[in-house]
């Protein structure tokens, strides 16, 4: 039998698939999201959650941070620099942990109110905790990736892996920057 | 003992340890935490479940690859296949290969039918009669609890067969799409195979979720779940019928993702937008609804579930949440998703008219498009479900407007094919009948979508069998009659025979008359004032007559679809054996081999002409299977050489004008 | 001679054709027209709105009917006519691909058809939500399984719902606990009821009806609202203006009977016979037939005897004591708010005649 290889079946080809997959993924995920948004501005018009500025803005700068290593890490990784691409990845990866915990284990426990609690306590707990899983399951990705690196998975050329998990992560980074003001900053204190 | 190490079993092995682990998780938390470890024994039971579904999918195995590719380890691209292991061990197991998963979709929607269509007999049977008795007989008291009352399982038993029914054709659209997408556009399979399969296989265990809510006491609340209902009436059921929404919804967000990129990327090189398969549009138009709609019926429900577990409050408007934002929520999805439903077949039909008219499809182009506007124009109409339910009264007019445009897209396909049949030379096989059947009992549902569209009179009709019948005619029409079709018209393509004509005629002859005598009267009884979802009914209305009519017709349904399956099994085993291209069709899959091989085609092959040009016998045939033959000094693919590299996107097969 | 025969087989089809769509049009038009003028297809028309609603019934059965026809008429006939006759398997048909101007036109037309509906529609919509100035008002709150009605005006509650004939009613609606939704078909309009307090004006809805013909109907609620949803209906009574007035006066009425005949009367009117029979049947409540009196059996396997205290707390509190057998949650929890605490010793008083 004719064994033939077209374009399809080359690397550049499936990277091209990829990254319509991902940003496909993206777009349907962005979705939900902004069913939350609506939802949280039906529910509470004009009003917001009584919350702790501080902790909201520290954890702001925590993940606006790590998306600029985020960003860091890829620029080394195409530049097929590993030592500094790990630092990068390590850098973004701690910064997402101490976003998660600022608002798990912080803002969630200091809170005045609990998730059964009125339209604050549902729409708070709904979102930060549909967009905290997000940030975990970018912290597993980032680690994956960290760990695979440590292996020598990826080349300056094919790092297909890296790229996806840079995407995901500014892609939960510009989704809190619509969260942020939403439930920090819109609106009075209900 | 094959059997038993198929990935089925061991995933339906590993749901039932996932699920008691699920459950004994948070029952030892509640003991620990000093609750009463099962009351309630919701959380435990929604989270049980939960982890069921999830073990499933790693028993059966279709996690195992990316877990590898996690730990840096490639794996080949193609499959390996065991020649010991008979030919079904691969149809139980995770496969990769789209025409394998296309088939279990397939046989899976069927199953689903099967359950779904016998729910429907048996709260049929009970509205036979004005009065609630069937339902109250002891046995079904034995079967699902004794404070199971005959009404409140009617409820479950509709709300079911509703929502079973949207999963068969969830299902059914997944093989329609899986199945002929990649063979119609020269792909030797989907972008992303694994994906694919995991697709696939998250329904197996949603589906067994859902049918579980009928002994967790089932629902009383409809498939559409509205809260409050559904947040603080209705027993535990819904909380494990939301959930399996949710399980099965990633099928439809992955599949959709799946086709939408195989669509694009992975086209033969040479076939452009508007040369594909009309059906390959269709399924295109079906994705972009899927992709994007479906993440709002899961936030819904989740919603739901969220509000039952853990009293967060959406939905209850004495306490500021709100029932209203909930239906928009809802059906900002289930209004695109009928659009899911009948697009497919809508192209089928669109497909499978030309080879039997022998005629080209009139205005192609319009026809394509038209899938397009009709899933754009689907987003903006969803509160049409809801001009009753007291949403803001000024939107009522803008969704009156928006809904009633839905007919010009899908008006432009009915007179395209009716262009299409005008002077033909029509065929009556069995395929051929059902398309037919479809268009009149499609029409039948579209013509009657515009007076629920019209807010005044939709006040009238609103929650009444017209509505019943409205979607009855659209389904059957939109996504029934077609997926018959379609498995009479491939039947050779994955069995290498034919199925029997005569007994398709019958089943045709059977199903059709009596699938518009049941609509017919759901129509009528909802103008004179019948209810849906109401397990006893006023015998002053004088519909009881009427009533009889549609649980026989029902019936004669079934055993319709009863003839079918025994034909489909006699078939595959006895059937006549399909040589070659037996409807004479130019679709590059006819010009296969009966069954298909296992990598579709040897090589890419060629688009040289136009895909139904059925009306020059003497003109270009649609594709070029071995183009390398006829023309061997013009390398239109790269696949002539090994190490050539991608032609940098571009275009590389000229349309061959006069050669 | 020719050339005419030649003129009416290439143009003589489309003459037939269009005949039968014609004529298949009137046919359906006409029987589906006449079947709702005489009640075969819609049931009679009491209320001015329906009269509206039925003109655009009518328009709508035209429009399908022609629809229908066009696209059937014109299958069949190239299903009948354009068949294969003995050629062979592949012999062509007429090679023709498409043609813009005819796609064209069959968008433009159906977008101006529907267009033209959507005004139409628009208007009655805007016509039978017009307000009049005299208009009753009626409070309608539905909670599982019953009706009940309240008017302001006068006083009166009752589970019936009686209206006078001719005059517009101001129907505002609120659930106490889950959707529901008010229908008469005979009055073709339906809107739901939100659950909403008392009060609570951005969930209470309205709905205008101006019955027009005297005689009996029924509310029938059109949202799925768990068990009982198929028997949750209400009497409508639409009666001449006088008869309303006395109807009402009567209603409203202090009790001046005796403790139980009252206890009756708002046994009645707040809609406990929904769940609760006096004969003996079991319908969704235990019945109150020799109950008062009797030892109760309870779910957590005690019993009690059912004094005055049982019946007054089973009624305030239902979910402390549940009867063996029956479901919590089941019975409102708010008669507490909604009757006096005299109403509620009436009823018990009223229970306590139908006990042993
Ligand atoms: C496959 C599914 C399917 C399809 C294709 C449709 C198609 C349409 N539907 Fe239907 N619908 C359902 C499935 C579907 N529906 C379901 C399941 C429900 C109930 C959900 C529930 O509550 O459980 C429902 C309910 C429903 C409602 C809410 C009823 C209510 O509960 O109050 C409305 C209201 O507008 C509506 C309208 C329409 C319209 C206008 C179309 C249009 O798309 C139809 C367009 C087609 C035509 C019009 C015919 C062809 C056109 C021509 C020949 C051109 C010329 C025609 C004209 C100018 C009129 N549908
Ligand atoms: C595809 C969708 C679909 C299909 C096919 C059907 C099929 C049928 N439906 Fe259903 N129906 C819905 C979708 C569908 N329905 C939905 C969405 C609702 C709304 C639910 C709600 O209100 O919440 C509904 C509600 C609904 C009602 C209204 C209930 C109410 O509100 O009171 C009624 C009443 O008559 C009804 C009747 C029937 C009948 C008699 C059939 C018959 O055609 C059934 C005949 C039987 C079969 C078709 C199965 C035969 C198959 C086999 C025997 C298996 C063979 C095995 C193999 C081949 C392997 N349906
Ligand atoms: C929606 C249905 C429903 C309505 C309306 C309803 N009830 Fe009940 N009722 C029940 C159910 C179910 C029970 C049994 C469960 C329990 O013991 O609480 C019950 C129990 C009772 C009992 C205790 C009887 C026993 O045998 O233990 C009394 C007394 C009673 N109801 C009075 C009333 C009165 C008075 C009204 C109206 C003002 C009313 N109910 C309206 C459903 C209803
Ligand atoms: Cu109240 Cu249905
Ligand atoms: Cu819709």
């Amino acid at each position: 039998m004719a064994h033939t290889t077209d374009v399809r079946d080359t690397y550049a080809h499936k990277l091209g698939n990829n990254r319509w997959g991902l940003w496909l993924f993206i777009i349907s995920d962005a979705a939900v999201f902004i069913g939350l948004f609506i939802t949280r501005f039906i529910l509470l018009p004009g009003q917001r959650p009584e919350l702790d500025q501080t902790i909201g803005l520290i954890v702001t700068v925590m993940l606006l941070a790590s998306s600029f290593f985020m960003y860091r890490a890829e620029v080394h990784m195409r530049h097929g620099n590993l030592k500094a691409f790990q630092r990068s990845i390590l850098t973004t990866l701690i910064l997402g942990v101490i976003f998660l915990l600022g608002v798990v284990a912080v803002e969630w426990q200091i809170a005045h109110f609990g998730p059964a609690d009125g339209q604050e306590g549902a729409i708070f707990y709904v979102m930060t905790g549909f967009h905290a899983f997000h940030v975990l399951t970018g912290v597993v990705l980032l680690y994956w990736v960290y760990n695979n690196s440590k292996r020598g998975v990826y080349t300056k050329e094919q790092h297909w892996g890296v790229e996806a998990a840079a995407v995901y992560w500014h892609f939960i980074d510009v989704v809190w920057i619509f969260f942020y003001p939403a439930l920090y900053l819109i609106g009075t204190v209900a | 003992m094959t059997f038993l190490s198929t990935g089925f079993v061991r995933g339906l092995i590993a749901q039932a340890l996932g699920t008691l682990a699920g459950f004994a998780f948070v029952t030892g938390i509640r003991a620990l935490s000093g609750l009463e470890p099962f009351d309630p024994v919701e959380p435990a039971l929604v989270s049980g479940f939960a982890v069921g579904a999830l073990a499933f999918l790693f028993g059966v195995g279709v996690f195992d690859d990316w877990l590898k590719w996690t730990r840096g380890i490639s794996t080949s691209d193609h499959q390996e296949h065991d020649p010991e292991k008979p030919w079904w061990y691969r149809y139980l197991s995770v496969d990769f290969d789209h025409k394998v998963i296309g088939l279990q979709y397939g046989a899976a929607a069927m199953l689903t039918m099967g359950i779904g269509g016998s729910l429907a007999l048996l709260f049929r049977t009970e509205l036979a009669t004005a009065n609630v008795d069937f339902l109250e007989h002891f046995i079904f008291g034995q079967i699902f609890g004794e404070d199971h009352t005959g009404a409140s399982l009617f409820n479950t038993f509709i709300s079911l067969h509703g929502m079973i029914m949207i999963v068969t054709m969830l299902l059914g659209v997944g093989a329609l799409s899986n199945y002929l997408v990649p063979l119609m556009i020269g792909a030797n399979d989907m972008a992303f195979p694994r994906l694919n399969a995991f697709a696939f296989w998250v329904n197996i265990p949603g589906a067994i979720v859902l049918l579980a809510s009928m002994f967790a006491g089932g629902f009383d609340t409809g498939w559409t779940g509205y809260p409050p209902n559904s947040t603080g009436y209705s027993a535990m059921g819904v909380s494990l019928f939301m959930l399996a929404v949710y399980i099965v919804g990633f099928s439809s967000i992955f599949g959709s993702l799946n086709v939408i990129v195989t669509i694009f990327r992975m086209r033969v090189p040479g076939m452009k937008l508007f040369e594909m398969p009309i059906f390959v549009w269709a399924a295109m138009a079906t994705a972009f609804i899927q992709l994007i709609a479906t993440q709002f019926i899961g936030l819904s429900f989740l919603m739901v579930i969220l509000q039952r577990l853990f009293g967060m409050n959406f939905f209850d408007s004495t306490a500021g949440g709100s029932p209203v934002l909930f239906q928009h929520l809802f059906w900002f999805y289930s209004h695109p998703a009928v659009y899911v439903f009948i697009l497919p077949g809508l192209g089928l039909i669109s497909e499978l008219l030309p080879v039997f008219v022998r005629k080209p499809l009139f205005g192609y182009k319009w026809v394509a498009l038209s899938s397009l506007g009709i899933a754009l124009v689907g987003y903006f109409v969803w509160a049409h479900h809801m001009f009753t339910a007291g949403m803001a009264s000024y939107l009522r007019v803008p969704f009156m407007y928006s809904t009633l445009l839905v007919a010009i897209p899908t008006g432009v396909k009915f007179f395209s094919w009716v262009g299409t049949m005008w002077r033909g030379k029509m065929r009556f096989d069995t395929p051929m009948l059902f398309v037919l059947g479809s268009v009149v009992v499609f029409l039948l549902g579209g013509v009657t979508g515009p007076p629920n569209a019209t807010v005044a009179s939709n006040l009238h009709l609103h929650d009444t069998y017209w509505v019943v019948g409205h979607f009855h005619n659209t389904m059957f029409g939109g996504f029934m009659f077609p997926w018959f079709a379609a498995i009479y018209y491939y039947f050779p393509k994955f069995t290498g025979r034919q199925m029997n004509e005569f007994w398709g005629k019958l089943h045709f002859w059977l199903m059709v008359p009596a699938f518009l005598v049941m609509s017919t009267y759901q129509m009528l009884t909802g103008l004179l004032g019948m209810r849906r979802r109401i397990a006893g009914y006023d015998a002053a209305l004088g519909i009881e007559g009427y009533q009889v009519i549609v649980t026989w017709a029902g019936f004669l349904i079934f055993f319709a679809v009863i003839i079918f399956a025994i034909n489909f099994v006699v078939s595959a085993r006895r059937g006549e054996v399909a040589e070659g291209n037996i409807w004479k069709s130019r679709s590059p899959i006819w010009q296969l081999p009966n069954p298909i091989p296992l990598h579709n085609y040897e090589r890419p092959f060629r688009v040289v002409g136009e895909p139904y040009d059925y009306g020059d016998p003497n003109g270009h045939p649609y594709v070029d299977l071995d183009p390398s033959d006829d023309a061997p000094d013009e390398p239109t693919t790269p696949s002539d050489s090994e190490e050539q590299q991608a032609p940098g996107g571009a275009d590389p097969a000229p349309a061959p004008t006069g050669d | 001679m020719r050339s005419l025969v030649n003129l009416i087989k290439r143009y003589g089809e489309y003459v037939f054709v269009a005949i039968f769509v014609v004529l298949s049009t009137y046919a359906l038009g006409a029987f589906l027209t006449a079947g709702a003028a005489n009640g075969t297809i819609l049931p009679l028309q009491a209320s001015r709105e329906a009269v509206e609603i039925d003109e655009l019934f009518n328009v709508q059965f035209w429009l399908i009917a022609f629809f229908f026809s066009l696209i059937v008429v014109f299958m069949l006939w190239s299903v009948i006519f354009h068949r294969r006759r003995g050629e062979d398997d592949d012999a062509p048909g007429e090679d023709f691909e498409g043609n813009s101007t005819l796609e064209i036109v069959w968008t433009i037309i159906p977008l101006g058809i529907v267009l033209a509906l959507a005004v139409y529609g628009g208007s009655v919509l805007s016509n039978i939500e017009r307000r009049a100035t005299d208009a009753l008002e009626v409070n309608v709150i539905g909670q599982r399984w019953a009706w009940r009605f309240e008017y302001p005006e006068s006083g009166a509650v009752s589970s019936d719902l009686v209206l006078p004939v001719d005059r517009q009613v101001l129907l505002r609606m609120r659930s106490d606990d889950v959707i529901h939704s008010f229908w008469v078909p005979e009055f073709r309009v339906k809107q739901d009821l939100l659950p909403a307090t008392f009060g609570d004006e951005d969930n209470t809805r309205e709905l205008r009806i101006t019955p027009t013909i005297k005689g009996d109907y029924k509310v029938r609620c059109a949202e799925l609202c768990g068990e009982l949803h198929y028997a949750m209906l209400a009497d409508v009574m639409v009666v001449e203006p006088e008869e309303f007035e006395t109807w009402a006066a009567a209603q409203a009425a202090e009790c001046d009977l005796e403790a139980a005949d009252c206890g009756a009367r708002w046994v009645e009117q707040y809609g406990c016979t929904a769940c609760h029979s006096f004969d003996g049947t079991q319908v969704v409540g235990p019945t109150w037939l020799g109950l008062a009196g009797s030892q109760v059996l309870l779910d957590d396997g005690s019993s009690v005897l059912a004094d005055e205290i049982y019946l007054e707390t089973s009624i305030i509190n239902p979910n402390d004591q549940i009867h063996e057998g029956f479901q919590p949650n089941v019975m409102p929890v708010n008669f507490e708010e909604q009757l006096t605490e005299e109403q509620i010793a009436e009823i018990v008083a009223f229970i306590q005649t139908l006990g042993e």
